[in-house]
C-alpha cells in the first residue's frame, strides 16, 4: 500500500498542478475548488481576502481523503477572528503519513473596505519531513489576495501563493514549493443561485479551469454542482448544510484515471 | 443649440468636480496608458521620452481649445484626425466652448475621449501667445526642472566578472568585458517658459559604459537643446538637438511615427515642424540649427545638421550604422562616432482653409561611403556618400472627407507614395483608407510613415480602419491591413504577402469601471530554417491574439486586471500557445504624498514565438514593456513620494523569477548565473 501512495504521490507532485496544489494547499468547502471568489466561505489557504468577509469569529475542521487512500489524507484546521477593524485567520494543514508528510501553518490579515473590495496577506511556513535525513526542512512563503464586487451581482477573486517561488533545499534534493495564481469570478444569478469560475496557474504545471454552481434548494440544504479541467474532466458533486450555528459540507469529486475525492468540513460560526 | 449647450453643462456639473479630480491625480499614469496603447500592437521601439515630455508639457500648459489651432490639437496623439478636424470645426461653427463637457455635442468624440483630454485643454479666453518676451518674465514665470535617475541590476552580469590574471587567454578575454561599472544613470535639466522657450540639457550614461576611467570620463552621451516659438517672424527656432517632422513621413520623420495600433483611426502622423529634442535616444535627431519663418500662407522650414555618428568603419567605409547607443566594451566604444554625417533639409508648407501643400526636401552627406554587405534582403539598398531625397504633401477637407498623401522619390529614381481619406458617414462610425507603396529600390535614412515594418521600403498595402460607437459606452475599434513586399526581406528570403486584422470592444461600465477586449490576427510569411532545397524556401506564420484587460477603482484604491493569450503556427506545425496574466493594485495616500504601484503576474510563453509583452509602470518619464519568453512570474513595487512642492523621488524594484530550470539568464556579458532577475531604479525630480 506505501508503494502505490508513494506512486500517488510521486503523479501528484509532477502530473497535476491540482495535484500539487492539493498535497500543499487543503481543499475547500467550494465546489470544484472554487474558493478564490467565494465571498461566503473563507477556507484556509486559498485566498485570504475572504477572511475579511467574516461577520463573526469562526473556527472548522477540514478532512479531505483522496482516492480512497489513507496516506494520502489531508487534515486541516483553521480559526478566524471577527474584528471590524482587521481580521486574523490562522490555519493549519498536514498531509502524508509517517514516513513523508508536510504540514502548514499560516497566520492572515484581512480587510473588507466598504463592501466594495477586500485585501488579504498571510504567512505561511511550510515544513517537510524527510526520511532519508530523518528531518524535517521548511520555510516561509506569502500569499496575498484580492476580492473586488463589481456589482451587486458579480465579483472577482484574486490570489497568488508563493509569488518569489520559495523552495526547500536539503544536500540531496530541492523541492519546489507550487507557486499559484488563481483568478476567479462569481455570479449571483439570485440569492439563491450562484454561479463561481476559477483559473489556476501553477508555475510548472498545466492550467486548470473550473467552474460550478451552488443552488439553496432549501433554507438548511444547499446543492453543489460543478467540475475542472486538468488534463481530464472532472465532475464534483457536494451539499451544504447549516444547522444553527454550524456548518457542514460534503463534497465529492470523480477522477476519470485515479478514482473518488471525498471532501468533509465542519465550520461553527459564533454568534455576533 | 445654446439650449443644447446649456443642458450638456447642467449635467456635467454634476460630475464636472470630481472626474477634473480623477483626471489630474492620473496624469502620469493617463500618458502612460496611451502610450500603453500604442505600443501594444507597435512592434516599433517608440521614444517614451518625447511622448511623455509632450503631454506632460500641456498637463501644466493646457491647451485653451477656444484659441487653439489644428496643429497645437494634433499634439495630443490620442486625438485622431478626425476628432481634431470635428472640434476645430464645431467650434468654427458654433462659436467658443461655455465648457469642456460641451465637446460630447461634437460628432466622433465620446466620454471616454473626453476623460483623456481633459488634464491637458481648458476653455477660456485664451492669452495672446504673440506677446513680446521679457528677461523679467523668464526669470520669474520660467520653469526649471532636474532630473536624476539611476538604474541598477542586482545580479552580477558576466560581463562585470573580470577572469584572474594568472589563467590563460585572460587579457583575450577580459578585452570583451564591459570598461565600466553597472550602474545606468542620466541627468536632465529642462527650463521652459510656456512654450515659447524651451532650453534642455541631457547626459546619460548606459550600464556598463565608462563613467571616469582611462578609455571614457564623463557621460557617454550629451544633448544639448534650444527651441524658441513665435518670435516676431520666426514660427520656431531650435539650436543644438532637434527633430523634424514634415508630411506623412516619408521623407522626414525622426519623431515617433503613426503605426498599426488600436488606435486605429490615428494613421496619420502630425505635422509637428522643428522641434527639440530631450530624449537619451543617442541616434534619432539632428544637430545643428534651424527656422521656420511665416510667411503669409506660407511656413518655410530649413534645417542644417552636422553630427558625428556610430559605425563600423573599415577603410573608408561602412557597412551599416551602429544604433544602440551603448558603448561598453572596447570593440562598441571604437564604433563610436566614426563617421561624420551632414543633413541639410527643408520645408514649405502653403495653408489655404482646409487645404495644406507641401514640399519637403533633404539632402544626408557622410564623410565615409555607405557600402552594405550584399545579400538579397538588402540587394537595394542605399551604397554611397549622399541621398537626396524630396517629396510632395496635401490634405484637403472637404465636410465630412478629409483626403491626406504624400509622394516622394529619392535620388535614384525610386517612388513611394502614400494617400488615403478618413470619413464619417454616420456620427457613430469613422472610418480611415489608405493605401501605400514604397518601391523596394526607396530607401532613405529619416522616413517613418505608417508600414508594416520600421524600414520605409520594399512594401504595398491597403488599410482600412473602423471606429463605431454602436451603443452609450461601447466602442469597436477594427482595423484591416494587407500588405506584400515585393523583394526579399529580412528573414524572408522571397517576395511575400501577408494580412493583419485586429478587432477591439471597450466597454466603460462605470466611470470607476472600463474593460477592453482585443482580437487580432497577424498572417505573413517566413523562412523555413535547414531546409534541403538550393532555393529559399517560406512558410506560413500565422498569430492569433487576446487580450483582456479590466481596469477598476474604488477611493484611493485602483485595480487592474489583464489576461492575454496568443497561439502561433508556422507551417504545418502545431500551434503553440503563450499566456501572461496579472494583478495590479495602486493605492494613493491622500493625506500623505506616497502612491503604491504593486504588481504580479506569471508568463507562460516556452516558445519564442509566442513571447508577450507587458506594460508596467515606473518611474517617472521612464516606460517598460517587458518581453516575457518562458515559464515564471514577475512582481513589481513602484514608490513615488512628493517631499515637498519641488521635490520628488521615484523607486522602483521588480524581479522576474524563471521556472522552467534554466540556470543561467540572457547571454553574452550579460549573463545573469540563476534563474533571477532583479532591478532597481531611483529617479529625483526637483523643480525650482
Amino acid at each position: 500500500m506505501k508503494k502505490i501512495a508513494s506512486i500517488l504521490t510521486s503523479c501528484l507532485f509532477y502530473c497535476a498542478v491540482y495535484s500539487q496544489i492539493s498535497t500543499i494547499i487543503p481543499s475547500s468547502s467550494s465546489i470544484a475548488q472554487t474558493a478564490v471568489a467565494d465571498t461566503h466561505n473563507w477556507s484556509a489557504f486559498t485566498n485570504p481576502a475572504m477572511l475579511g468577509y467574516l461577520e463573526q469569529t469562526e473556527f472548522g475542521f477540514q478532512f479531505e481523503n483522496r482516492y480512497l487512500l489513507n496516506e494520502l489524507s489531508t487534515k486541516s484546521a483553521q480559526i478566524g477572528f471577527f474584528s471590524k477593524l482587521i481580521c486574523t485567520g490562522i490555519s493549519f494543514s498536514h498531509f502524508g503519513y509517517s514516513q513523508y508528510h508536510e504540514m502548514m501553518g499560516g497566520i492572515g490579515f484581512a480587510r473588507n473596505f466598504s463592501d466594495k473590495f477586500a485585501m488579504g496577506v498571510q504567512a505561511n511556513y511550510f515544513t517537510t519531513y524527510f526520511s532519508a535525513s530523518n528531518s524535517y526542512r521548511g520555510t516561509f512563503f506569502p500569499q496575498v489576495g484580492l476580492s473586488v464586487q463589481l456589482s451587486p451581482a458579480f465579483n472577482i477573486g484574486f490570489n497568488a501563493s508563493n509569488p518569489f517561488q520559495s523552495t526547500i533545499k536539503t544536500e540531496y534534493v530541492t523541492k519546489r514549493l507550487p507557486s499559484v495564481f488563481s483568478l476567479g469570478t462569481g455570479y449571483s444569478f439570485s440569492p439563491g443561485l450562484i454561479w463561481r469560475s476559477q483559473i489556476d496557474k501553477e508555475l510548472s504545471s498545466n492550467y486548470r479551469y473550473a467552474t460550478g454552481f451552488d443552488y439553496l434548494m432549501l433554507e438548511k440544504l444547499t446543492v453543489k454542482l460543478g467540475g475542472y479541467w486538468l488534463d481530464y474532466l472532472v465532475p464534483c458533486l457536494g451539499m451544504g448544510f447549516k444547522t444553527g450555528s454550524f456548518l457542514i459540507d460534503l463534497n465529492c469529486e470523480l477522477h476519470p484515471l485515479l478514482g473518488l475525492n471525498t471532501f468533509a468540513s465542519v465550520h461553527y460560526r459564533f454568534r455576533k | 443649440m445654446r439650449q443644447l449647450f446649456s443642458l450638456a453643462f447642467l449635467l456635467s456639473l454634476f460630475s464636472c468636480e470630481a472626474r477634473a479630480q480623477d483626471a489630474v491625480a492620473t496624469t502620469d499614469q493617463l500618458i502612460a496608458d496611451i502610450f500603453e496603447q500604442y505600443t501594444a500592437e507597435n512592434d516599433e521601439d517608440i521614444d517614451y521620452d518625447t511622448f511623455y515630455e509632450e503631454l506632460m508639457y500641456f498637463s501644466e500648459n493646457k491647451i485653451n481649445l477656444n484659441k487653439t489651432k489644428r496643429e497645437e490639437l494634433e499634439r495630443l496623439p490620442f486625438l485622431s484626425d478626425i476628432q481634431v478636424e470635428n472640434i476645430i470645426s464645431h467650434i468654427y461653427r458654433f462659436g467658443a466652448l461655455q465648457t469642456i463637457y460641451e465637446l460630447q455635442l461634437i460628432d466622433g468624440l465620446d466620454m471616454t475621449d473626453i476623460r483623456r483630454m481633459l488634464p491637458f485643454v481648458i476653455v477660456g479666453e485664451g492669452m495672446n501667445n504673440n506677446k513680446k518676451i521679457y528677461w523679467r518674465d523668464l526669470m520669474l514665470y520660467g520653469k526649471n526642472e532636474l532630473f536624476f535617475r539611476l538604474d541598477k541590476g542586482l545580479e552580477s552580469k558576466e560581463g562585470y566578472q573580470f577572469l584572474p590574471e594568472e589563467e590563460e587567454n585572460t587579457a583575450e578575454e577580459n578585452a570583451k568585458k564591459y570598461i565600466g561599472d553597472a550602474f545606468y544613470h542620466s541627468l536632465k535639466y529642462r527650463f521652459h517658459y510656456k512654450d515659447r522657450v524651451q532650453v534642455g540639457v541631457t547626459a546619460e550614461k548606459d550600464a556598463g559604459e565608462q563613467f571616469i576611467g582611462k578609455m571614457h570620463t564623463g557621460y557617454d552621451f550629451y544633448s544639448i537643446t534650444a527651441q524658441l516659438k513665435e518670435m516676431g517672424k520666426f514660427k520656431t527656432l531650435v539650436v543644438g538637438d532637434f527633430r523634424a517632422n514634415f508630411g506623412q513621413g516619408l521623407v522626414l520623420r525622426t519623431d515617433f511615427g503613426m503605426g498599426k495600433s488600436s488606435y486605429v483611426l490615428n494613421v496619420i502622423p502630425r505635422n509637428s515642424g522643428l522641434k527639440k529634442y530631450g530624449s537619451t535616444d543617442e541616434n534619432n535627431f539632428f544637430r545643428g540649427v534651424g527656422a521656420t519663418v511665416r510667411l503669409g500662407k506660407f511656413d518655410v522650414s530649413a534645417f542644417y545638421s552636422n553630427k558625428m555618428i556610430d559605425a563600423d568603419t573599415v577603410n573608408g567605409s561602412f557597412s551599416s550604422r551602429y544604433t544602440t547607443g551603448l558603448h561598453r566594451t572596447i570593440a562598441e566604444m571604437s564604433k563610436k562616432h566614426t563617421v561624420n554625417q551632414q543633413v541639410i533639409g527643408g520645408n514649405v508648407t502653403f495653408t489655404y482653409s482646409k487645404i495644406q501643400l507641401g514640399f519637403t526636401a533633404i539632402n544626408s552627406l557622410f564623410d565615409n561611403r555607405l557600402q552594405p554587405v550584399r545579400a538579397t534582403y538588402n540587394y537595394f539598398y542605399f551604397a554611397g556618400k549622399q541621398q537626396t531625397t524630396a517629396g510632395l504633401h496635401y490634405r484637403m477637407r472637404w465636410q465630412k472627407l478629409n483626403v491626406f498623401g504624400e509622394t516622394a522619390m529619392t535620388d535614384n529614381g525610386a517612388l513611394a507614395t502614400i494617400n488615403g481619406f478618413s470619413f464619417i458617414p454616420l456620427s457613430q462610425v469613422n472610418l480611415v483608407v489608405m493605401h501605400r507603396y514604397y518601391s523596394p529600390e526607396y530607401d532613405t535614412f529619416y522616413a517613418s510613415a505608417f508600414a508594416e515594418t520600421s524600414r520605409i521600403n520594399n512594401e504595398s498595402g491597403f488599410y482600412l480602419g473602423a471606429e463605431i460607437r454602436p451603443y452609450k459606452k461601447w466602442k469597436i475599434s477594427v482595423y484591416a491591413d494587407s500588405y506584400r513586399f515585393p523583394w526579399a526581406k529580412y528573414g524572408i528570403d522571397v517576395p511575400s504577402v501577408g494580412a493583419d486584422y485586429l478587432l477591439q470592444a471597450d466597454y466603460a461600465a462605470k466611470r470607476n469601471i472600463s474593460m477592453f477586449w482585443r482580437f487580432k490576427y497577424e498572417g505573413k510569411q517566413g523562412n523555413v530554417p535547414q531546409t534541403e532545397s538550393a532555393l529559399p524556401v517560406v512558410a506560413p506564420i500565422q498569430k492569433l491574439s487576446l487580450k483582456y484587460s479590466l481596469s477598476y477603482s474604488f477611493g484611493n484604491f485602483s485595480f487592474k486586471n489583464v489576461l492575454e493569450g496568443n497561439l502561433v503556427r508556422k507551417a504545418d506545425a502545431p500551434w503553440t500557445y503563450g499566456a501572461i496574466a496579472s494583478q495590479d493594485v495602486s493605492y494613493d495616500f491622500k493625506t500623505f504624498p506616497l502612491k503604491v504601484d504593486f504588481r504580479y503576474q506569471f508568463f507562460d510563453a516556452l516558445k519564442y514565438e509566442n513571447r508577450v509583452y507587458s506594460y508596467e509602470k515606473d518611474v517617472l518619464s521612464a516606460f517598460s514593456i517587458p518581453m516575457y519568453f518562458g515559464l515564471g512570474s514577475r512582481y513589481y513595487l513602484n514608490l513615488k513620494y512628493e517631499l515637498n512642492k519641488r521635490l520628488s523621488l521615484w523607486f522602483k524594484i521588480s524581479q522576474t523569477i524563471y521556472a522552467d530550470d534554466r540556470e543561467v539568464l540572457s547571454s553574452g556579458n550579460e549573463t545573469i548565473a540563476g534563474n533571477k532577475k532583479t532591478d532597481a531604479r531611483f529617479l529625483l525630480k526637483w523643480e525650482f
